[in-house]
């Protein structure tokens, strides 16, 4: 072997080495952000905001030609809609007013708006490639966002706060592949774990779920709060279909989340959860 | 093509891919811009250029993601010699020809991207991983190669004509 041939293989191989040890030396969990990230990161996102935006109106009007199309007949179809609705929130504010009611006769304290302390974020970007679902928000450490604070819009969970710059944080959406979130089935109380299949896709998978109580389509998954730094109760998803696992004392869920994670444009992080929130019925935590 | 202007290049690939690509997102899936410039220019000047530059374009990617650092530079690094080893192979001036190795230079990149996420203890069904993420991502890049193709051999010939 020439040694010049020789020279250039080994620095090739201390190339690769050096790149495989930083691979792991920068996992998220482990790592914190260096100042010089924190810095790049914040200088970027006004430009990344500014064109996000732009991106959003471009979208605007390519589609406003294309959604005319039938808009009388969809605004007939929305305004029955609406009339429906309105029956509808009298009747759910009687149920509200009721269950406030039944809630303090039993000693319950879940009534979401009063839980939680909300603050509005938009998205400024998303991660470059399609394997990770992670999002940048415009809130940072100055608003207050620490890391493992959870994010939610009106649908539902969306993830959690990794890490918080000055000015901008990175939420680990739940489609991500290193997402783990305590769930459980709402109508049977059966727990599991909530895990992202990939950035990319709309889903995720439910698994460990004991196979003694069987698990039906359209059941409705929120986060369970028993170990987790998720509150309890937010809506997850709803179960798609189901499928042993090789141990055969559990089975796992594909489940669509109800927050439309590939189209996320403002979000909530709860800054605080009310300490009422975390007590159950009786004081029990 | 001139390390200034490559750097220029990637730096707006990157902001384009983090923030105005998701408008046209298909299935979730959205191109790869940094790996298209890669693949390009390594089919162009080569494998020793297409890794070099894959891995410059790769570690920017990663220093503004902030984790990881080194799994994007290594897969494009993969993807620009894949690409270089088949410019030395194939005529250079057709773009359909441009167009498979895009493809075929991507999927590589996006194998490698894969391995690597297995060594990071990071698990995706392999299934999903090739025919949700790898397969239609190198399909969106070899369906933009078309539009850049033509660009970026005029600059690079240009510039060798001036040298």
């Amino acid at each position: 072997m020439r040694w010049v041939t020789a020279k250039r293989i080994f620095f090739f191989a201390v190339l690769i080495a050096v790149t495989l040890w930083a691979m792991r030396t920068t996992v998220p969990e482990k790592a914190r952000m260096a100042p010089l990230e924190y810095k790049f990161r914040d200088a970027l996102s006004p430009v990344q905001s500014g064109l996000t935006w732009v991106g959003k109106k471009v979208s605007y009007w390519i589609s406003f030609p294309v959604s005319m199309v039938g808009a009388a007949e969809r605004n007939r179809a929305l305004e029955e809609e609406m009339a429906q609705l309105k029956s509808q929130v009298i009747q759910l504010t009687e149920y509200k007013l009721e269950n406030q009611r039944l809630s303090e006769l039993l000693g319950y304290k879940q009534v979401m708006s009063q839980d939680y302390n909300l603050l509005a974020a938009s998205v400024v970007s998303r991660d470059s490639v399609s394997w990770f679902g992670t999002v940048t928000l415009n809130r940072g450490s100055r608003d207050g966002v620490k890391e493992n604070m959870t994010v939610l819009n009106p649908e539902g969970l969306v993830g959690r706060v990794v890490t918080a710059s000055f000015t901008t944080c990175e939420v680990l959406l739940l489609t991500d592949p290193r997402s783990g979130v305590g769930c459980l089935i709402q109508e049977t109380r059966i727990p599991g774990i909530v895990e992202g299949t990939m950035g990319s896709s709309g889903m995720a998978k439910m698994i460990h779920i004991p196979n003694n109580i069987p698990v039906e389509k359209d059941q409705v998954v929120v986060t369970s709060g028993l170990g987790s730094i998720f509150p309890k109760g937010i809506p997850v998803g709803t179960i798609v279909s189901t499928k042993n696992e090789s141990s055969g004392l559990f089975v796992s869920a594909d489940i669509r989340l109800y927050a439309d994670l590939s189209k996320l444009e403002e979000v909530l992080i709860v800054t605080s959860v009310n300490p009422a929130a975390l007590t159950g019925p009786g004081g029990e935590s | 093509m001139q390390y200034t202007m490559f750097l220029l290049i990637m730096g707006v690939a990157l902001i384009l891919q983090t923030t105005v690509l998701d408008t046209v997102s298909v299935g979730g899936i959205k191109p790869d811009l940094v790996m298209l410039v890669v693949v390009l220019n390594g089919f162009l000047l080569g494998t020793r250029e297409g890794a070099f530059l894959g891995f410059f374009g790769g570690i920017l990617e990663d220093l503004l993601c902030g984790h990881y650092i080194g799994l994007n530079a290594l897969s494009k690094m993969a993807a620009g010699y894949l690409a270089g080893a088949a410019g030395l192979r194939l005529y250079k001036e057709n773009i359909t020809v441009a167009t498979g190795v895009t493809f075929l230079s991507t999927l590589g990149g996006m194998v490698v991207s894969y391995m690597l996420l297995l060594y990071l203890n990071i698990h995706v069904s392999p299934l999903s991983a090739l025919f949700r993420v790898s397969i239609p991502t190198a399909v969106y890049n070899a369906l933009l190669t078309p539009l850049v193709f033509g660009r970026i051999f005029r600059y690079i010939q240009i510039r060798s004509r001036e040298m």
